[in-house]
């Protein structure tokens, strides 16, 4: 209940004070929700093989979302951030999927 | 996920190793860990990271949707931009088409009309000429002493460059910068070409001028002292419609001297 009420209260919170992020952290917000949502599909999947563990889910978000956001400034500063931010998503997204697959399996049988 | 004998690092490829390994490896260490820790979802702290999640999707999403008309503004003003740069550069086009018909044009229509290069081949006896002027004729009389010679020729034709004349001929042969007036085998030759009495002379310029002048020179005084004496016939009539043709070219080809380098 309380996680369903969490993510209630993000949405709202987000909707109603509308929160600008500043200029320079625009860019690394898109790959910080990759990565956010690579931890928490992450954690579905760990919930659904009850292997679910809020500290472990609150380590590997934070941990996800700073690094990500700190290799695509590291990009930034070599010249690179585009590519850079590619491979991040490339390799959160093949895990989301795997994560993603992974849940369909147990749910379905498929 | 990976067999338990097998080392980690014996994966195929770095991508499938990602595949593999896509669940935190920590979900299962702590699964065998001896202090059984919280497996429980319902908790406060996982509350709290989905909404920072929630908040985070949230902003972001505000973020682009608020974007949005910024960036829709700007593709319209680019696609304008572009829009109305195409249809300048279609205009110009146009107008270079124009004007490189115009070129292609005054381009034909200058061949053969350079207002200097024209005056100098006039001025050179290499064109034809009209304009009004004097036509002179005289023939040798019957007495001694009144036959016409290559030099009487040349004093006359002298004495009327000195009248002022612009262009001459002696009976249809133009008088050009190289034209000479000789007499061989007792027939008078101008540009080497033969002609005989009566001699008709076209002179072009003022004719009033012309005339007046002519008679003031020691080669007019002459002329009409031997017209009166030795029976020479000699008279000028003033015409406006005189015409002459233009000098032969082999009198016109200038073959041993060239242009001095730099001198115009």
């Amino acid at each position: 209940m309380i996680p369903v009420i969490g993510l209630a209260v993000g949405i709202i919170a987000g909707l109603v004070f509308q929160p600008t992020v500043p200029t320079d952290l625009q860019p690394y917000l898109p790959i910080a929700i990759v990565a956010a949502l690579d931890a928490v599909i992450g954690a579905l999947r760990a919930l659904g093989e009850r292997r679910f563990n809020d500290r472990v889910f609150v380590v590997s978000f934070i941990s996800n979302v700073v690094i990500a956001a700190f290799m695509v400034y590291l990009g930034d500063q070599l010249g690179v951030g585009s590519q850079l931010s590619t491979g991040v998503v490339v390799v959160l997204g093949i895990r989301i999927f795997a994560n993603a697959a992974a849940i369909r399996r147990r749910i379905f049988h498929a | 996920m990976m067999a338990a004998p097998e080392p980690p690092e014996q994966v195929d490829g770095l991508l499938e190793k990602i595949a593999d390994t896509a669940l935190d490896d920590d979900y299962y260490v702590v699964r065998a860990g001896p202090h059984e820790q919280s497996r429980a979802f319902n908790t406060v702290l996982t509350g709290l990271v989905l909404a920072v999640f929630a908040l985070l999707v949230a902003i972001a999403v505000i973020q682009t949707r608020s974007d949005r008309p910024a960036t829709e503004r700007e593709r319209t003003t680019l696609i304008n931009d572009i829009d109305s740069r195409k249809s300048t550069l279609a205009a110009r086009e146009s107008t270079a088409d124009r004007l490189r018909e115009q070129v292609a044009d005054l381009q034909a229509s200058v061949v053969g009309f350079d207002a200097a290069y024209e005056e100098l081949r006039l001025l050179a006896s290499d064109r034809g000429a009209a304009g009004p002027g004097l036509r002179v004729r005289t023939s040798p009389g019957q007495v001694l002493g009144s036959d016409i010679t290559d030099r009487d020729l040349q004093t006359l034709v002298n004495g009327f460059w000195y009248a002022g004349a612009e262009a001459i001929a002696i009976n249809g042969k133009r008088i050009g910068p190289l034209t000479s007036i000789r007499q061989a085998g007792g027939i008078i030759k101008v540009n080497y070409q033969s002609i005989g009495s009566p001699f008709e002379i076209v002179v072009l310029g003022d004719s009033e001028a012309l005339e007046d002048r002519f008679a003031q020179t020691a080669v007019g005084r002459d002329w009409l002292e031997r017209r009166k004496n030795a029976e020479v016939r000699f008279d000028m009539t003033r015409s406006d419609d005189l015409t002459v043709e233009a000098a032969p070219k082999d009198r016109l080809t200038i073959k041993h001297a060239t242009a001095i380098e730099g001198d115009s």
